[in-house]
């Protein structure tokens, strides 16, 4: 079993690195595959198969290390991605989301295979209480990354008059900055309820020694925090424009997400 | 069965002063194809009516001059005289014509390819032959075939995206920046033809509100009402239809509600729908206000999107009165300065929610989109020679096979008819009968293998020669076509 979950865990990535390229090749050339909905379906069935099997194998749910969470995200990515694209019918920001998909669920393979212990398990409760909304506020904030991202190169595009890939192919500029802004203020709900339960899991048997890997955590949260609550408040009182919203989205998103991949580092 | 054939006229053969001797319009259309249903030397015909065109197709009935012919009902519904110049006319038979239908549906004979509007013309033009009851048969056919040719082209290339005329660049510009025009203000500073289309494309988008801003108010008022109740457009108006309307992915989001109520229309058609169709927003839907050149800074605060056709040797839209105003405002605004000299104060683009574009600037979006589409057009022809074989071969099938079923009974009845009259004189009838089948078989093959090859390999012309030389030679029954 452990073989099968190694050998699936490394043809997971080829998956979305498929699914990327296919989308990338619509983006960039321009060229139209009939196929594109049910194989992200498949991927994404095939990641929670996986996820499952693995919890069964391991004992516990996969939520506590940095390689389940970032293959968690992954698949939350994916998911919501799929949902997103069934609702608008509109494939084009599909490349840059299902790259981070991957990118995740890369790193996730490689911090896998060079886990020496096995993960730590944890109760039931923190999973829901704090894991979940923790998994959606760090799914939002990827969103808000990624839409920021692309409301700046639309923008960029549009300043500069330049009618190029990016002028042709993104949504409506202000699509993008509604987008982003629906994904901070996600994030700010979710990390809100994630921060306020960690005490409390502290104190009932979660992870009690305040180590390196804990601490980074802790960090990566509260950066996340900060970066919503900035994004939120200054939009809602300081009435920044979307531009500024965005670029702190980005910023954000990136330094939170080098704090994660540091703290799967550290343990 | 007859073949298929297209005789005309278009912006290639023929100038607008002979193409206007042609053109009929719909009344006399209908006229002219129910004379063609009373004559009955067509046995179907259609008639394509365009500012850049006027052709006929139809299946003939008689060997005859189809041009000769044509011409003298044009002339006598016209009350001219024929055209004299009849050099100017382009036949095509067969493949050929289902070749240039095709081609004509998905706009790749079009003087702007990739426009959407010819689609529309050709289902006119079946309709008005549908009430006519001069589309029999294999026009329906050729047809739908033809709709689902244009359908294609449009899903499956990029031949009709991305504007090709200034007037749409603005729009498309506009879809750029706003996910939908629905309920957006639009302040029109100056007047002028290009101003004034753009204005109205992006009227017909959806936005709610138009503000004229003239130097007098009463030209303002009279401009407003203009554009929200336009003279009888011209029956030639490419590049200002529902196509402005069009985003990326067009087809699939429909974002535009007239474009939305055009798809509705063709499902319906189809019988896909029995919904009540949306209503297009007309521009007289939208809210007008008319003000003098002082009380801009006062709308620009309002406006969603700014044109600024004004014919100045300076900037009329300046920094100085309008840059605070713009800073003030929360969302972005799209100003499109059409005039040279420009109109608007260049360094108002470099505000943060100002997005300005000059002329130059909708002149090169126009070039690139126009380079695009003509770097479709060879994968928009592929579908369309696809599309032409397949229904070349589906037509030829159809023509030989019922005389193959027909000469095959013939046979099969007087195989039957000897054998009643002469299988009493031999002792084993059932052997009588395999002997007959046999033989009826053998004689069958070498005319049957013939009609099939023709059916494959020969040209219609030569086609129908054999079969009715194969009905004639055994009297198979004309009431049995």
């Amino acid at each position: 079993m452990a073989g099968v979950l190694e050998l699936a865990s490394g043809v997971l990535p080829l998956l979305y690195l498929a699914l990327l390229i296919d989308y990338g090749a619509t983006f960039f050339l321009r060229t139209r595959t009939h196929m594109r909905r049910p194989w992200l379906v498949g991927v994404i069935a095939v990641h929670a198969a996986l996820l499952v099997a693995r919890g069964i194998h391991e004992g516990h749910p996969p939520v506590t290390a940095t390689s389940e969470i970032l293959s968690l995200l992954a698949i939350a990515m994916a998911a919501v991605y799929a949902y997103v694209e069934f609702v608008h019918k509109d494939r084009r920001t599909g490349v840059f989301v299902l790259l981070l998909a991957f990118l995740f669920q890369y790193t996730s393979t490689i911090l896998l295979a060079g886990r020496a212990a096995p993960a730590e398990t944890v109760p039931a409760a923190w999973s829901r209480l704090h894991v979940l909304p923790a998994l959606v506020a760090y799914t939002a904030l990827a969103f808000a990354g990624i839409y920021g991202l692309l409301y700046l190169l639309a923008q960029r595009s549009l300043r500069l008059h330049r009618f190029g890939v990016f002028f042709d192919r993104l949504p409506p500029l202000d699509l993008l900055g509604t987008m982003t802004w629906h994904a901070l203020v996600t994030g700010f709900v979710f990390m809100t309820i994630t921060i306020a339960s960690a005490p409390v899991m502290f104190g009932t048997g979660g992870e009690g020694a305040m180590t390196a890997k804990v601490i980074s955590k802790i960090i990566a949260g509260s950066v996340g925090w900060l970066v919503c609550a900035a994004a939120v408040l200054g939009r809602w009182l300081g009435k920044w424009p979307p531009s500024r919203i965005a670029g702190i989205a980005v910023a954000g998103f990136l330094v939170v997400m080098a704090l994660l991949v540091a703290s799967g580092l550290l343990s | 069965m007859a073949e298929i054939s297209v005789i005309g006229v278009n912006h290639r053969t023929a100038p607008v002063a002979v193409r206007e001797q042609l053109s009929l319009g719909p009344g006399l259309v209908a006229q002219l194809l129910k004379a063609m249903r009373a004559e009955r030397v067509f046995d179907e015909a259609l008639v394509l009516d365009t500012c850049n065109r006027t052709e006929c197709y139809f299946v003939a009935r008689l060997a005859m001059d189809p041009v000769a012919h044509v011409l003298g009902h044009v002339a006598r519904l016209k009350g001219a005289p024929p055209l004299a110049d009849t050099g100017v006319f382009y036949r095509h038979d067969d493949l050929e014509a289902i070749r240039h239908l095709f081609r004509v549906a998905a706009s790749l004979d079009s003087q702007i390819v990739g426009e959407h509007q010819i689609l529309g013309q050709v289902k006119d033009a079946y309709r008005a032959a549908a009430e006519a009851r001069t589309a029999g048969f294999l026009l329906n056919k050729l047809l739908h075939r033809a709709f689902r040719v244009g359908k294609r082209v449009q899903t499956e290339t990029d031949l009709g995206r991305g504007s090709a005329g200034v007037p749409q660049a603005a729009v498309e510009l506009a879809r750029h920046l706003f996910s939908s025009l629905a309920g957006k203000t639009v302040l029109l500073v100056g007047a002028g033809e290009t101003a004034e289309l753009a204005a109205r494309a992006i009227l017909r988008c959806g936005a709610a509100r138009l503000i004229v801003a003239n130097r007098t108010v009463e030209r303002a008022r009279q401009l407003a009402r203009d554009l929200l109740h336009p003279p009888q457009a011209a029956a030639c108006a490419p590049e200002t239809d529902d196509q402005a309307c069009l985003t990326e992915e067009g087809l699939e989001e429909a974002a535009c509600p007239a474009l939305q109520a055009q798809e509705f229309e063709e499902a319906a058609a189809e019988g896909k729908t029995t919904a009540t169709p949306p209503s297009p927003p007309s521009p007289r839907q939208a809210a007008t206000e008319a003000i003098g050149l002082g009380d801009i800074p006062k709308a620009i605060a309002q406006a969603d999107l700014v044109i600024s056709s004004v014919g100045a040797p300076e900037p009329v839209l300046t920094h100085a009165a309008l840059a605070d105003v713009l800073r003030r405002r929360d969302a972005a605004i799209l100003m499109i300065d059409i005039a040279v000299p420009r109109s608007v104060d260049e360094r108002l683009g470099r505000l943060a929610n100002v997005y300005l574009y000059n002329i130059d600037d909708l002149d090169r979006l126009v070039a690139r989109n126009i380079e695009r589409r003509r770097q479709e057009i060879p994968r928009a022809e592929a579908i369309v020679e696809f599309e032409a074989a397949e229904f070349g071969r589906w037509l030829a099938s159809l023509e030989v096979a019922p005389t193959i079923r027909l000469l095959q009974e013939r046979l099969g009845d007087i195989q039957k008819s000897q054998i009643e009259r002469y299988g009493k004189k031999f002792a084993d009838r059932g052997e009588l009968e395999r002997f007959t089948q046999a033989f009826v078989g053998q004689v069958l093959h070498s005319p049957v293998t013939f009609l099939r090859d023709l059916s494959e390999n020969g040209s219609t012309s030569d086609r129908l020669a054999a079969v009715d030389m194969v009905r004639r030679m055994f009297k198979l029954n004309e009431n049995d076509r």
